[in-house]
């Protein structure tokens, strides 16, 4: 295939070799950890004959010692305050061992540049070469043999090495992204969405703390030809959803006993509604059971107009918690006012103003409690996945992005498996490939993520993680992540994530692309100093503070006389 | 008397060699152990007396700082063999490397190198094997085998000296792990190889014109001829020995005590009787009587010594006087270490300077007390685990598959060169016999 007469040797490969991996002694600077590496081998054919092949690898770990240096040494080195340049000790034998993960190998005389599986090891003292960037990626894309490849970086080791991935695998077969705060993850997947409008493919994304909103911003400029809609949530339901109504009501109000959950569960049957906001029923339903309870009503068998008066405040109080989310949710709204931001369109009977071709449709969720967060999303993706099942679809196939998704799919450890969009989202991510309901998840915590769920992703791209509990539930739940790609993890830069599973050919740490035009740029950096430096106090705190000085005089005054 | 408590005092709490007599007390007589303590206490403040006596006890002067950066512009070269101790049944695939390490510590640029002087990768059943003359016999002993090894690792030691007098380095200071000189009887063996006309071009060019007499190769005379050329070399060369299992120095001592006169011939022989008896060397006795920092003065050692039943009547009886006597002396470095055997072919000019750079370099080895450039270039002339391992899987199989394809041992011929490289490194080389 690929010509590699001008690739450098860098090394020779040691002693023992294996199908899977070899060892060889580097030359120094001459390549880096995840660098591509070949050898040139031999292997038997089907036919019995030997035929010359290239091998390709990654270098997994690079280690470097000195073994010349008796660590005994430094000992009389320090006490005596010894220079050890002074000394007839060895300075400058570092040697590097690099050990090689195993690609496959491509045949020299084919032209296709598939990977083939090894089923030879590699010669022992045969030399390692270097190959080209051009053909690295060359390797790579064929290899990927992708109808969809996007590019999302570079690999880290080499910059000049484009990395894609198959796009195919990414919207149906789910894909998880990891890596604790401020690690990349939320660049990663602008960049994804980015090249996914550019193919016109649907996507929803559950945005908390409003970090896709470049994306409306820059619609113009960057997409003209792609709806990007904005919704802010309206928790509407309709009579089907009585279990969520009711879980919401339960867990949001106050405690109940057993005889007020019975009342509620019979009011909910009793107080008919249409559908529509949930803070109008609750508030219909506060009213209803008020009435109730003052009627000392009998038509609840058992139920004392006591308990049917706590009840109401209980729903009282739900009212006014769901009202205090819609209100902040609104004041973040309005401090990003030139951006349009409309109320969710009902998924149930209108799902096209949500998901249609070409569209991005971003739902803000900022100022909801986990809870009806939940449940808001639960019934989103309840009822745009049943458009998806129907014979006629209603929508196309598209990509739910869940951002923070340890507040939607906590693991069952959390205690907060009845929150509904748990059962919602396996669902989705199970039926996904059948039905083109591909999910993204990216969370800080893996390790707080149910396990069903997390395991149903056979992609991962996974950032900076100093979490031994992280990493373990990281490695645990892919099949694909390198054992030595996975140290890494923990000193990984921003920006440098390590890509496994089906969108790839196989384990990478890629430096990913920095698309600095997608933030947005209403929120920014957290930049505190700044936002002090500037600062101004309002009309309000500057008239206080006209007569604090004043009053506090006075009290002192007063404090001495009475001594 | 009080000298003598503290010296079963010393014997006692650290020293060698009680550790060594406690181990061999069980088959030692219940008198020989009564007696240990006060016997060897006894020994040891006589030697003192006598070494006292003699002007042999130095005190070497050690600053660490002061030392290193008056002698950071002394080039100094360590030498080491290694062998590979590989074995399969019906084959002796074998590596044996002798390595250097060259160091000037305040050299601008290449301070320090090492050098593969000396390999060989081979089998040594192989008829065209490249370093010993084959010779066939069915019934070899384990015993020859490590012989051969033994000896082809002592001739790659003394021929890399050897290549550096040769090549006119310009050394402060050359240092063998080993003795400088080794006892040759076991080479004296009938039926031990002569090496081979390749082998000898490659490790002794000057000796050209030996090379077509074929006693001239055998291990004694090839040996001689290195150590007579050593001798002449323009460096001083030092051999260092860890431990000595035997009382060369203390017998040789009194020996020259007996021929002046000063004991007498009756006490002497009792003396070594006793030493005998409760084995006691020149380590355990040295290790008592000096302190840290101090040193024997060199005496003058034969070391091939006449009238071995072996040797007794051979061709190799006159050879023994031929070979150089060696000087012998020893250092105690550290607190906690026997004192090392330092042995040198030739009386050197500068001795305390000489003996204080052995104690510098041996103080960055606390544990071991020998000079550390030996234990670097020890490490690099060891055959690496890797190799041994890739060597031994790789012989087995290629030997295999040569015997069953020709059905007859003696057609398997590995590619094996001897090398007398430069600059190529040892993992940059193919291994012998797989690449074809
Ligand atoms: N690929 C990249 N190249 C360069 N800088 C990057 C890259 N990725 C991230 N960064 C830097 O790190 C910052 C944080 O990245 P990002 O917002 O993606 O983190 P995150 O993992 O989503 O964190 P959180 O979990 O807090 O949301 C970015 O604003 C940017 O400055
Ligand atoms: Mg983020």
């Amino acid at each position: 295939m690929l010509k590699n007469s001008n690739w450098k040797s860098i090394g020779t490969v040691l002693g023992e070799t294996f199908i899977d991996c070899f060892y060889f002694s580097l030359k120094n600077y001459k390549a880096k950890k995840g660098d591509i590496v070949t050898t040139d081998s031999k292997v038997p054919s089907s036919e019995g004959k030997i035929i010359p092949v290239t091998v390709w690898g990654k270098i997994s770990t690079i280690e470097s010692s000195n073994a010349f240096f008796p660590t005994e040494a430094a000992q009389e080195l320090t006490n005596e305050d010894i220079d050890i340049r002074d000394t007839i000790l060895p300075t400058t034998r570092d040697e590097l061992i690099c050990k090689v993960v195993i690609l496959g190998y491509t045949k020299d005389e084919d032209k296709s540049s598939k990977l083939l599986p090894l089923i030879y090891p590699v010669r022992p003292a045969a030399t390692v070469k270097y190959p080209s960037s051009e053909d690295v990626e060359a390797l790579l894309i064929s290899d990927l043999n992708s109808s969809h490849p996007i590019y999302i970086g570079s690999l880290l080791a080499r910059e000049a090495v484009k990395i894609r991935i198959d796009a195919d695998n990414l919207v149906s077969r789910h894909v998880s992204i990891f890596g604790m705060s401020g690690s990349g993850k939320t660049v990663m997947v602008r960049r994804i969405m980015h090249e996914m409008l550019c193919k016109n493919y649907p996507m929803l994304v559950l945005d908390i703390h409003g970090d896709y909103l470049g994306f409306i911003q820059k619609q113009k400029e960057l997409y003209p030809d792609n709806k990007i809609k904005l919704f802010y949530p309206n928790l509407s339901v309709n009579s089907e959803d009585k279990e969520i109504i009711y879980t919401l009501i339960d867990k949001l109000g106050k405690p109940l006993t057993d005889p007020q959950k019975d009342f509620l569960n019979s009011l909910l049957e009793k107080v008919k509604y249409e559908g529509g906001s949930l803070l109008k029923y609750v508030k219909l339903l506060n009213q209803r059971s008020r009435e109730y309870a003052s009627e000392g009503s009998t038509s609840f068998k058992n139920i004392r107009p006591a308990s049917m008066y706590v009840v109401a405040r209980s729903l009282g109080q739900v009212a006014k918690k769901l009202e205090n989310m819609e209100q902040t949710n609104f004041r973040h709204r309005k401090k990003m006012s030139k951006l349009k931001f409309v109320e969710l369109a009902d998924p149930a009977t209108e799902p096209e103003k949500i998901i249609s071709k070409g569209q991005l449709s971003i739902l803000y969720l900022k100022g909801y409690e986990t809870l009806p967060a939940s449940a808001i999303v639960s019934i989103l993706l309840e009822n745009l996945f049943k458009h998806r099942q129907e014979v006629n679809e209603e929508i196309p196939p598209f990509l739910t992005i869940i951002e923070e998704a340890h507040n939607f799919i906590p693991s069952r450890s959390e205690n907060k498996d009845d929150l509904p969009s748990v059962e919602t989202i396996r669902k989705v991510i199970t039926e996904g490939r059948k039905f083109g309901t591909g999910i993204m998840i990216i969370s800080q915590r893996p390790s707080r993520l149910d396990e069903t769920i997390a395991s149903q992703c056979n992609s991962q791209i996974i950032f900076r993680m100093v979490n031994q509990r992280d990493q373990k539930a990281t490695r645990d739940r892919s099949e694909t992540l390198d054992v030595d790609d996975s140290k890494q993890l923990p000193n990984l830069a921003n920006g440098q994530g390590i890509i496994s599973g089906q969108v790839v050919n196989f384990s990478l740490p890629v430096q990913i692309k920095f698309d600095e035009k997608l933030i947005n740029e209403d929120i920014g950096n957290e930049n505190f100093i700044d936002t002090v430096e500037n600062w101004d106090d309002s009309e309000a705190v500057k008239e206080r503070q006209k007569f604090a000085q004043d009053f506090s005089d006075i009290s002192d005054m007063d404090n001495r006389s009475a001594n | 008397m009080s000298t003598e408590i503290n010296i079963k005092d010393k014997i006692k709490r650290n020293s060698s060699m009680f550790v060594n007599f406690v181990k061999s007390a069980v088959t030692a007589s219940p008198k020989v152990q009564n007696n240990f303590l006060d016997v060897s206490a006894k020994v040891a403040e006589t030697v003192l007396k006598i070494v006292k006596d003699a002007d042999l006890v130095v005190d070497l002067n050690y600053k660490g700082k002061e030392f290193w950066s008056e002698n950071r512009c002394k080039t100094a070269c360590f030498v080491d063999g290694g062998v590979d101790k590989t074995s399969i049944i019906s084959s002796a695939p074998l590596s044996i490397r002798a390595g250097s390490y060259v160091v000037k510590p305040d050299a601008i640029s290449k301070r320090e190198y090492f050098e593969e002087s000396m390999v060989f990768l081979g089998d040594l059943y192989d008829p065209k094997n490249e370093l010993y003359d084959f010779i066939d016999d069915d019934f070899e002993e384990d015993q020859m085998l490590n012989k051969k090894k033994d000896g082809a690792r002592i001739i790659f030691e003394a021929a890399t000296i050897v290549k550096h007098i040769l090549l006119n380095k310009k050394f402060d200071y050359c240092f063998l792990h080993g003795p400088i000189e080794g006892t040759v009887m076991p080479f004296s063996v009938p039926g031990f190889p002569t090496f081979t006309k390749f082998a000898i071009e490659n490790m002794f060019p000057f000796a050209v014109n030996k090379k077509t007499d074929v006693a001239a190769r055998h291990f004694i005379n090839v040996y001689l001829e290195a150590l007579n050329y050593i001798k002449k070399g323009k460096f001083p060369i030092y051999g260092i020995v860890e431990t000595s299992n035997s009382a060369p120095y203390v017998k040789n001592l009194l020996y020259n005590y007996k021929s002046q006169g000063k004991i007498s011939d009756k006490d002497y022989n009792n003396f070594i009787k006793i030493i005998k008896k409760y084995k006691i060397t020149d380590s355990h006795l040295l290790e008592i009587i000096l302190s840290s920092g101090q040193a024997l003065k060199p005496i003058e050692i034969k070391k091939q010594i006449q009238g071995f039943t072996v040797t007794t009547g051979s061709s190799w009886e006159d050879k023994m006087e031929s070979f150089p006597k060696v000087f012998i002396g020893y250092i105690k470095t550290t607190d906690n270490n026997s004192p090392i055997r330092i042995e040198s072919l030739n009386n050197s000019k500068n001795l305390i300077k000489d003996y204080e750079y052995i104690l510098g370099t041996s103080r960055l080895l606390p544990n071991y007390g020998f000079p550390v450039g030996l234990n670097v270039v020890d490490k690099f002339a060891k055959i690496p685990n890797w190799m041994s391992k890739a060597s031994r899987k790789y012989y087995a199989t290629h030997l295999l598959r040569q015997a069953v394809k020709n059905k007859d041992q003696n057609t398997i011929s590995l590619a094996v060169k001897i090398l007398s490289k430069k600059a190529r490194s040892w993992r940059n080389r193919p291994i012998g016999g797989i690449t074809k």
